[in-house]
């Protein structure tokens, strides 16, 4: 969906070989070299299984290749309804321009000739109806000054303008109006990258044109690694400390946790990164960590422990800033959960029974307050990536999230569209796991009878 | 004379009883000492959003230039909405250049686009600066460009505002909408003809088609025909309700519907979603606003939904319909009404979440035009000075208060609607 208003021509990013040369055969070649690539990457196809447009659009508009010229004429669609007469003057614009490439000048108008080979050129992008007459009329000039002897060139360009006079007297905005529903089956772009993705194969990265599986392949490892390690570390700390502040609740330890960790939770991570770098990897104030990347150049040829030690040094701010948020937020529902189980009488029961105090908390409330803890498990997964974006960009870690952030400033939409898609199915795959961990852990969750 | 006998009563009613639900919950709010000094705060702040322009400014309030009174930042507001033009000595006028016979500034006497050559790159606000005098001190400093950054922080509120309430507005409106339908008809009340089903689900495309074809003359027109769409199509299923076999009612399971659409609105990473939104389009705080509003209604529907659910049984409700109230007027003057406290909570903590998203697109320099120097921008330039900790310190301070205050707010109404919570 996005990919269609992605600004910039994809087929041109990918070419290798710039169109547009100085005579008919170097145009030609770089046409065809474009209509290759073109089809290359499916773009003779429509963008999805159906379209909604107006009457007065095309439904087979995406079979024009250059993407100027469909915005062209989408234009002027929109602004005039009559695609027939829309239709005839783009071809007729187009043999006049295949004429005036076949026209050989003689020395006295080649100046002239490239003048109005280049006008041709614009009126492709012109779109105002004003605009549009303008050119007319200097090609109008243009042709006159030539010194054409077999008289092609005169009569095409009447016939041009009789074309362009067409849709300005037929016109029919009203059919803009009109909806129309177009069904193209399954030979789309969609059904296309969706069949692709599901078999890894995501495209190519306009940026460095290697295939995008293989560019995250490269990424993934770092991203992988903290998030994990900032996932066992939050639950290592989030839990003892949400059952420890519930179970001494109304005291002064309690609420010294409670606010600190409120603290923790409203901090925004990305300010808490600035700082750190700042006044923590800074020969002005601190010098004690570095600031960028994860030590790939220090830890090259040294022992096995020696480079551990500077990776682990490298990563402890980013781990930290990646890590106190969700720990905050964590231990903040493992309060909540444990106080609301406090309170059941069950819990009444068992210390009414005699069961000691410990035993009470770690076998009777403890499991049963472990339930929202689980379905936090689904949140945690994908926020990792998204959470990864701001550190990676902070601490230079080439992980997903700088691929992401990089990828977006240098408009590589595929890699971009890649990472989204990827993202919304670990997000998936999280709840479909909370789901299975919520009945393993209540086993009075089931999922295949109704009520 | 009926209505206005009702009306009395209702005064009658309302004086004896002021327990009424709303009163509760402000006075268990305002129990919560926390959460009543930060919405004072809140309000504080806001104020500064609201006069933004009167607080810092490059021209001044009043001044008196070649024998005339001017009030200059009146007058832009004025010029901006297109009522009143620029007197011609002063359309391209040097503000700060200017030979005033006496001239009022607004106390900060910067913008926060206005730049300061002289204070470039980087002056701290302890620092020597190359000032007329005292009062055109950069309180905060200056960045690389030198924007003052005081200024940049003032209007940077207005901004995190702007971003917060709006988007928090957009997602009220279209949580409130899913939100009330699913809770209050739930899974066996909706009872609509066939007709009508039809029509409404033909209509869902043919309201994407007429919105695309007047997105581009004006978003609003594109909503409103949007709407209208569907108002038609339920005016036709109206009418064709006196056909025999179309006419026969069946049962839309509208809360199975919405709920299953909710859990697919929430399981949308928001924050890629936003990022690769706002890197596809150009800059722009409206685009931001209105993606974080499309994603963000979620909680508000869910709120809404649970507490119509309840309120739907209660006798107050039987009671409208046994007196032959319309549903849709019950529902929007008495359930909705009712059931409006909670989804507070998820306004005050999306408000706080809107901020923060807002400065992180700031700070990675998408989605909100470069020259505004936002909070997020702000504290992103810092990274490139590592020397200026009035950059780093100060926005990021602004961030963290203001998103701790909303979401503080939001459980303080937690606390006080929810009297179960708290003990």
């Amino acid at each position: 969906m996005l990919g269609v208003y992605a600004p910039g021509d994809p087929v041109i990013n990918l070419m290798t070989v710039t169109s547009g040369g100085e005579n008919m055969d170097d145009k030609k070649a770089g046409e065809d070299a474009y209509i290759k690539m073109w089809k290359k990457l499916n773009m003779d196809l429509p963008v999805f299984y159906f379209s909604i447009s107006s009457q007065a659009e095309c439904d087979t508009l995406y079979k024009i290749h250059r993407k100027a010229h469909r915005e062209t004429l989408g234009a002027l669609t929109t602004e005039f309804g009559n695609w027939n007469e829309i239709d005839k003057y783009y071809k007729g614009l187009q043999t006049f321009e295949d004429k005036v490439l076949g026209f050989v000048p003689d020395s006295a108008s080649t100046k002239t000739w490239g003048r109005l080979r280049d006008n041709i050129g614009n009126l492709y992008n012109k779109k105002e109806p004003k605009s549009i007459e303008n050119t007319l009329s200097k090609l109008d000039g243009y042709v006159n000054k030539i010194n054409d002897t077999l008289n092609v060139l005169a009569p095409a360009l009447v016939k041009l303008q009789g074309q362009y006079n067409d849709i300005l007297s037929n016109k029919s905005t009203w059919k803009k109006y009109v909806p129309s529903f177009n069904w193209y089956g399954f030979k789309n772009r969609y059904h296309n990258w969706i069949t692709r993705f599901a078999q890894f194969d995501f495209g190519i990265s306009y940026q460095d044109r290697k295939p995008i599986a293989k560019k995250i392949g490269d990424n993934i490892f770092w991203t992988m690694l903290i998030s994990i390690i900032s996932i066992i570390l939050t639950y290592i700390f989030a839990v003892p400390l949400g059952v420890f502040s519930a179970i001494k609740k109304g005291t002064t330890a309690d609420s010294l946790t409670t606010t600190f960790l409120f603290i923790l939770y409203s901090l925004p991570n990305f300010w808490i990164a600035t700082l750190l770098i700042i006044f923590l990897c800074n020969p002005e104030y601190l010098d004690w960590f570095p600031a960028f990347g994860i030590g790939t150049a220090e830890a090259e040829g040294k022992s096995m422990l020696a480079s551990l030690g500077i990776r682990i040094h490298h990563l402890i701010l980013p781990l930290f800033c990646w890590t106190y948020g969700s720990l905050a937020f964590l231990s903040r529902q493992m309060r909540g959960g444990m106080l609301g189980i406090l309170r059941q009488d069950y819990i009444r029961t068992a210390r009414a029974k005699g069961l000691p105090e410990n035993k009470v908390i770690w076998k009777h409330a403890f499991r049963n307050s472990l339930l929202p803890v689980i379905t936090i498990f689904a949140n945690i997964f994908p926020l990792m990536i998204s959470g990864s974006v701001i550190i990676e960009v902070i601490f230079t870690i080439p992980g997903m999230g700088r691929m992401l952030v990089d990828a977006m400033v240098a408009q590589d939409f595929p890699v971009v569209f890649t990472i989204v898609m990827m993202v919304a199915v670990l997000t998936m795959i999280g709840y479909l796991i909370a789901d299975i961990l919520y009945a393993f852990v209540d086993p009075r969750i089931t999922y295949n009878s109704k009520k | 004379m009926l209505f206005k006998k009702k009306d009395k009563q209702n005064e009658i009613e309302n004086k004896e009883a002021p327990q009424s639900y709303w009163a509760y919950v402000k006075r268990q709010f305002r129990k919560n000492k926390r959460a009543l000094y930060s919405l004072y705060i809140i309000l504080f702040l806001a104020v500064i959003a609201i006069f933004a322009d009167f607080i810092s400014n490059d021209k001044p309030l009043v001044c008196k230039y070649e024998g005339n009174t001017y009030f200059p930042v009146f007058r832009e507001y004025g010029v901006k909405t297109g009522i009143m033009k620029w007197n011609e000595k002063l359309v391209n006028a040097e503000w700060y250049d200017l030979d005033y016979d006496w001239a009022v500034w607004t106390p900060i006497p910067y913008k926060n686009t206005t730049i300061d050559y002289k204070n470039a790159p980087f002056i701290g606000p302890f620092e020597k600066q190359d000032i007329k005098s005292a009062r055109w001190r950069h309180l905060l400093g200056t960045n690389k460009l030198g924007n003052d950054v005081m200024a940049c922080m003032i209007h940077g509120t207005r901004i995190a505002f702007l971003v917060g309430i709006v988007s928090m507005g957009i997602a009220f409106i279209i949580g409130i909408f899913f939100g009330a339908v699913a809770g209050f008809f739930g899974d066996d009340q909706l009872k609509l003809s066939r007709a009508r089903v039809i029509l409404n689900i033909l209509a869902f495309p043919l309201a994407v088609f007429y919105f695309g074809v007047f997105f581009n003359s004006s978003i609003w027109l594109a909503v409103i025909a949007f709407i209208a769409v569907f108002i038609l199509a339920n005016l036709l299923g109206k009418v064709l309700e006196f056909v025999p076999f179309i006419k026969e009612k069946m049962n839309v399971p509208i809360d199975l519907v919405i709920t299953r659409f909710i859990e697919i609105v929430v399981s949308v990473p928001v924050l890629i979603l936003v990022l690769s939104v706002v890197a596809v389009f150009p800059p722009s705080i409206f685009l931001v606003m209105g993606v974080i509003g499309l994603v963000r209604w979620t909680g508000i529907a869910r709120f809404i939904r649970a507490e119509l659910l309840r309120v739907r049984s209660l006798e107050y409700v039987e009671a409208a319909y046994a007196l032959g109230y319309p549903r849709w007027r019950i529902l929007l003057k008495h359930a909705i009404p009712n059931a409006l406290a909670p989804v507070f909570i998820a306004v005050a903590f999306g408000i706080a979440a809107a901020i923060l998203i807002e400065s992180f697109l700031s700070f990675l320099g998408f989605g909100i035009p470069i020259e505004l120097n936002t909070w997020g921008q702000l504290l992103t330039q810092s990274r490139q000075a590592p020397e200026a900790w009035w950059l780093a310190i100060f926005p990021g301070f602004a961030i963290f208060i203001t998103v701790t205050l909303f979401n503080l707010i939001g459980e303080g109404l937690t606390d006080a609607i929810d009297p179960r919570l708290k003990q």
